[in-house]
């Protein structure tokens, strides 16, 4: 096979962000070098992932890459590979995007902080982790990546280790985190001791005909191991404290790029090394996990006083849209969920840049001390109503897109399977959907609406370039929301047509025929995604209907002289005073945790319990974990 | 020629019908029918029917005042704006027995969600003030929202899984085939599984336009009239309409979703009477926006006017439950039904 430029980019564009770290802590103490190495490394990792575009998305090649040439000899793979297929290569750029765009804010960001040259290298070490895992081609370096992201996770959220609680946010991570790590590490042991081989197409060509009890515990470990790292319930109670303490460009990685690296992993678990998804038993642990973390988290969120806590409950609950979508095992639900990982990497990063930067300029998070920044700070207010906008699925951003695509491949999953769960895993999507709303609205009010606090009286609007990074993200947010076609045609659809064509997988590895050589008539079948949309959405049509009507509606309003108002011209003018029914006025904020009461009121019982149950121990947190072990286990060896 | 032609059809679309002129008539003449009737049942002789269009206008002379403590002059402003339009827009997607302004570019899951526009304008409005009123009301107005929606969802997937079901399908939300199936099989409402759906319907009609007993979030007697307390001149103006016009859009809904099936009725009475071409689309889309509108004054009449005579407001928490548990378990009842094919 002719060897083209374009197959050495995978290592490259891990290779770039390792040699920055590395550079950076011989070169950091010199400022303007530490942020153009930075920069430098993370463009030219984006860089060669996009130049991958055309080949692996458009033209369906899989680049496979022995490290120093070592192909596999008597039949055994034992060189270190990389693999990418447009699976691989999706995630590639989300995590590219992000960590590009989380590099930008950085810059001013971090300018008051101290020893910002190990937060670079920390930063480029996370990134190049979480790209060498999704690149990886097999198991143990996969294992290696995970270990060498969640130390960079863990140091980096304890960063700013003076803060409160971020020491303690750390330190539970690290515990869960390394059980997490542990579990992958055991489970990987296990296959090679079973298969004699770690290399991702062998394994996948192996596996399928040789399932016994020791590939199932396996699976159960590899399945717990990584969604440790996606956050999904019963490891949520990490996020929330991780992206509490975590700085905010931290936390975009963190939600944008960690949890992303645990779904990927399941999903090459799931529908590669162990080929199950066919499986209505396997279907329904992903569809069960995702549903529960959707409404679990979703409701912790509501419940939430702190602004980047209840981003990150948020997180999980969009994650739990994706786990759900990609259980579904079909075209459309495997598509969607990628979509929807996509457009979560992009609107959750913006709300955590956006809480980033009221973090800087007003020195807290607590929803119940902000409000009325609206008028110190109206950039990074309209930035964030884009993404609460998106995260809560309102047309026609990118999230209603995606959600709705996933609505879709739900209830087109329960008419197809006739089986009535599916409607109420369809029903709690769509409930979700407007809690989120609801827990957006009560930022909206207590953060950026409302009244202006004395103490923010001073509150200026952030320096250009965190704008810039924001803006970066609310751009994606938009386009990606506008021409769902051009994402599903060139991004999520060759993507699930890898996932779905696992034989292509294999013998772009091993060389064409290996996969029906070993596995005979299981192989499984190449198989062309496609799939019919049931409903109907045109978002640029309807954003030109609105366009129009709104210029009717203003044509109209100004020429009935609409904007000319009347403003307090003294500053005691009681006239422009707010209405306090005769009484005079004073300041007087609602907002904060309890803004919803009439839907908590009723839910009441459920709130207390979950109150109780989110001890804050690491403990108890750990013992979930096992618990959560041991039940999959249990499932995974009763349904086999 | 003809694109210029298909241009002014859209924009008379947009315009008159059933956009702009169609919305805002008909919706404030809803509004005031639905004043003079409660008036009536409450023995009071009430305002003209026209007080509405003498309400708009005279706000519409009004100063607009701007509180000093307002956060963000531009969200408060443009919210009412961008309110109305988004209404008008939501309006030309519910089809109007068999025509359509807009066809193929909505479905009704699709509509659950543009629905949540003009609400979250008003919210933002609101949360723009400054006002604590507004602080309490915006709470309140979400919390209704969340009730409203689950219903809403169970009814539009029931209504969605009995069309598809009968149509072979499988599963629609397109508005056309369902409008084609109750031309062709009789309105929705006559099949047995659909009516408990339908009831939950007309109970999230009240609470979605904000009316009593729902209308906690505007509560004029407790929090005066919560997200609007700041609100003065052509931007208060403006909610009332958009107000007045989502009484409309809930009612027009529902004929569209339960009632569609007259609609086959009247291009039968047309071509009986005659007419052909492009005359007969005329008179029959005509004869449709009045049969139309005849029926959202029924429902206005049934669910709006009827039950805030009778009834007195409830708490937020109490709209919360009713909702969750009488409307919703209405609608899931039609959801089972509707899945095992009945």
């Amino acid at each position: 096979m002719m060897t083209s430029l374009y197959q050495h980019f995978p290592i490259f564009s891990i290779m770039v962000l390792f040699l920055g770290a590395f550079l950076i802590v011989l070169f950091g103490n010199v400022k303007p070098l530490r942020h153009a190495i930075a920069l430098l490394a993370v463009t030219a990792s984006l860089g060669f992932l996009i130049a991958l575009v055309k080949p692996v998305m458009l033209n369906g090649e899989i680049i496979a890459y022995w490290m120093g040439a070592r192909a596999p000899a008597g039949g055994y793979a034992i060189g270190i590979a990389l693999e990418v297929d447009a699976l691989s290569l999706f995630f590639g750029l989300l995590i590219a995007t992000a960590v590009f765009v989380s590099c930008v804010y950085s810059i001013q960001y971090m300018r008051f902080d101290d020893n910002v040259g190990q937060y670079y290298t920390l930063f480029l070490m996370l990134a190049g982790g979480v790209m060498g895992l999704v690149l990886s081609g097999d198991l143990f370096n996969m294992f290696i990546m995970v270990e060498i992201l969640t130390f960079a996770a863990v140091a980096l959220t304890a960063f700013r280790n003076t803060a409160k609680g971020a020491l303690e946010a750390a330190f539970k991570y690290l515990v869960v985190g390394c059980m997490g790590s542990t579990c992958i590490l055991t489970g990987t042991i296990m296959l090679y001791a079973q298969a004699h081989t770690l290399n991702f197409a062998q394994l996948s060509a192996f596996i399928p005909g040789h399932m016994n009890t020791a590939t199932v515990v396996a699976f159960a470990l590899l399945y717990i191991g990584f969604s440790t790292k996606a956050f999904i319930v019963p490891f949520h109670p990490l996020a929330a404290d991780a992206h509490g303490a975590a700085p905010a460009s931290i936390s975009v990685l963190i939600s944008g790029v960690l949890t992303k690296s645990g779904i990927y992993g399941i999903i090459r678990l799931s529908y590669f090394l162990f080929q199950t998804m066919n499986l209505g038993t396997m279907q329904f642990i992903l569809v069960f996990m995702g549903s529960v973390s959707m409404f679990v988290c979703v409701t912790m969120a509501l419940a939430q006083h702190d602004f980047k806590r209840l981003l990150a409950f948020h997180s999980i609950s969009q994650i739990g849209y994706v786990l759900t979508a990609v259980g579904l095992c079909t075209a459309m639900g495997v598509s969607s969920g990628l979509y929807h990982a996509m457009n979560h990497t992009l609107f959750k990063g913006l709300l955590f840049l956006a809480a980033g930067a009221v973090l800087q300029q007003t020195g807290t998070t607590d929803l119940g001390k902000l409000g009325g920044l609206s008028k110190k700070m109206p950039w990074t207010t309209a930035l964030f109503l884009v993404g609460a906008f998106s995260i809560s699925g309102i047309p026609p951003f990118n999230g209603f897109a995606s959600k709705w695509m996933v609505y879709q491949s739900i209830y087109y999953k329960a008419v197809e399977s006739g089986n009535i769960g599916f409607v109420f895993v369809t029903i709690i999507a769509l409930v979700t959907s407007v809690l989120t709303l609801a827990s957006f609205v009560k930022v909206s009010q207590s953060v950026f609406f409302g009244r202006l606090p004395k103490e923010y009286e001073n509150v200026t609007e952030v320096p250009w370039g965190m704008r810039l990074a924001m803006s970066l993200f609310a751009i994606l947010c938009v386009l990606t929301g506008l021409f769902p076609n051009v994402v599903t045609t060139y991004l999520t659809q060759p993507a699930a047509n890898a996932v779905f064509n696992v034989a292509n997988y294999i013998n772009a590895m091993l060389g064409s025929g290996y996969a029906e050589s070993v596995m005979g008539a299981a192989a499984p079948a190449a198989q062309a995604v496609t799939y019919v949309e049931v409903g109907l959405w045109q978002p640029v049509s309807w954003l030109l209907l609105l366009i129009i009507a709104l210029l009717a509606v203003t044509i109209v309003a100004i020429a009935g002289k609409y904007d000319s108002v009347s403003e307090s011209a003294a500053p005691a003018d009681s006239k422009y005073d707010l209405f306090f029914g005769g009484e005079e006025s004073v300041y007087s904020q609602v907002g904060g945790e309890d803004l919803f009461w009439g839907f908590k009121h009723n839910w009441r019982g459920y709130f207390n319990f979950m109150h109780e149950l989110h001890s804050g121990i690491v403990n108890d947190y750990a013992l979930w974990a096992v618990v959560a072990l041991a039940l999959v286990t249990l499932y995974m060896l009763i349904v086999f | 020629m003809s694109i210029v032609m298909s241009a002014l059809q859209y924009l008379g679309y947009i315009l008159i019908f059933p956009g702009f002129l169609f919305c805002f008539l008909a919706g404030l003449l809803l509004c005031g029918i639905d004043r003079k009737l409660v008036a009536k049942m409450q023995k009071r002789v009430g305002p003209p029917i026209l007080q509405p269009f003498y309400d708009f206008f005279k706000l519409c002379g009004k100063e607009t005042i701007i509180p000093a403590a307002a956060s963000s002059k531009t969200v408060f402003l443009m919210a009412p704006l961008v309110g109305l339009a988004s209404l008008v827009v939501l309006q030309l997607f519910i089809p109007v027995f068999n025509f359509t302004a807009f066809s193929g570019m909505a479905d009704i899951i699709v509509i659950l969600y543009l629905l949540l526009i003009p609400a979250l304008a008003n919210i933002l409005g609101g949360a723009a003030s400054g006002s604590p009123y507004a602080g309490v009301g915006l709470s309140r107005e979400m919390v209704t929202i969340i009730a409203c929606e689950l219903p809403l969802v169970l009814v539009l997937l029931s209504v969605g899984k009995a069309v598809g079901s009968a149509t072979g399908e499988g599963l629609t939300f397109s508005f056309s085939s369902i409008m084609a199936y109750q031309a062709a099989h009789g309105s929705l409402i006559l099949k047995a599984s659909m009516i408990p759906a339908a009831v939950a319907m007309l109970m999230v009609i009240p609470g979605e336009t904000g009316s009593h007993p729902f209308d906690a979030a505007e509560a004029e007697t407790e929090i005066c009239e919560g997200l609007l307390a700041e609100y003065s001149g052509p931007p208060l103006g403006i909610f009332k309409l958009s107000h007045a016009i989502k009484m409309l859009t809930m009612t027009s809904l529902f004929v569209a979703l339960f009632l569609g099936g007259i609609g086959g009725g009247i291009e039968s009475l047309v071509a009986l009477a005659g007419l052909s071409g492009a005359a007969a689309g005329g008179v029959s889309v005509l004869l449709e926006a009045i049969v139309l509108f005849l029926l959202c004054v029924v429902l206005t009449v049934v669910c709006i006017s009827f039950v805030h005579a009778v009834t007195a407001r409830l708490k937020i928490e109490q709209i919360f439950k009713f909702y969750w548990t009488v409307a919703s378990g209405l609608a899931l009842i039609s959801l089972v039904l509707a899945w095992y094919g009945l």
